[in-house]
């Protein structure tokens, strides 16, 4: 964690120090969002093959939104994949819930990290804070739920705002 | 300086790269992979080729690589690096990664007719 007496003034951290706190590691990330990337396609093909090509994908994006919104702006700040790999999505300034408002900037965000060939994403490979870009324009981290458990029995739970 | 915060993350990507150039010619529908800034604008980025070259570097096609972009062989090389050694920190001067991008970027637009 980043020391106490740092937060006067900001300074570039010194070499070797890494980001200011617990981050969860680039495969885990991978792996949650390839286990949400599969419910929300199975879900979408589902749909889109029921109410048909155009207001079917109008659903399938509303169920995208709604999916991220809810789940990773509640308490746990978990989809099920992040729920299945241990992690979880926090403010980076007080480590606390997204919400419903912030939940869906930084969803709406990973468009724009997935604009140049992924390199948003990837961006978390170099970044001193191992943010990607939608972490970055949201203001929000992905930590381990071991170094910062969310609040018990949380999981699923609506956002508070 | 560019220092990077995790070097088993760097590592695991590395993997995935080399996995992905192995199996992806089996992918159907390949090669389909078109770039969509290139298709739009026509102007090909620095990271031009880069795809096809590490796949053709992994199938030992080593002409076809550095037809497409010297820096795929590169990539694949830093890749077997991380995941053989595993260095504990990595730290590259800003400058030559600034250095890497302009001379991959002029060799693409000389690949394309541009220069």
């Amino acid at each position: 964690m980043r020391d106490p007496s740092d937060y006067g003034s900001w300074s570039p951290p010194p070499e070797g120090r890494g980001p200011s706190g617990p981050r969860a590691s680039f495969g885990l990330r991978l792996g949650a969002a390839l286990i949400d990337g599969i419910i929300l396609n199975v879900v979408g093909f589902v749909v889109q093959s029921l109410l048909g090509q155009y207001l079917g994908y109008v659903l399938t994006l509303a169920v995208n939104f709604g999916y991220f919104g809810y789940f990773e702006g509640g308490p746990a700040g978990q989809t099920i994949g992040k729920l299945a790999l241990g992690i979880r999505t926090v403010r980076q300034d007080t480590g606390g819930p997204l919400g419903w408002g912030t939940a869906l900037l930084r969803n709406l965000c990973r468009i724009i990290s997935a604009l140049p060939c992924l390199l948003g994403y990837f961006w978390m490979l170099w970044d001193p804070e191992k943010m990607t870009w939608h972490d970055k324009l949201s203001q929000t981290v992905v930590v381990p739920v071991a170094a910062m458990p969310p609040p018990p029995n949380s999981f699923g739970q609506p956002p508070a705002s | 300086m560019l220092e990077v915060p995790d070097v088993g993350d760097l590592r695991t990507a590395g993997g995935l790269m080399l996995a992905a150039a192995l199996v992806l010619p089996a992918l159907p529908g390949h090669p389909s992979l078109l770039c969509p800034l290139r298709t739009v604008t026509g102007v090909p980025c620095p990271l031009c080729g880069m795809t096809t070259s590490v796949e053709a570097t992994m199938h030992l096609r080593f002409g076809d690589a550095v037809a497409a972009t010297p820096a795929g062989i590169v990539a694949v090389l830093v890749a077997l690096v991380l995941l053989i050694w595993r260095p504990k920190a990595i730290r590259v001067p800003l400058g030559l990664v600034f250095a890497v991008l302009a001379l991959m970027w002029s060799f693409q637009l000389h690949r394309f007719g541009y220069l």
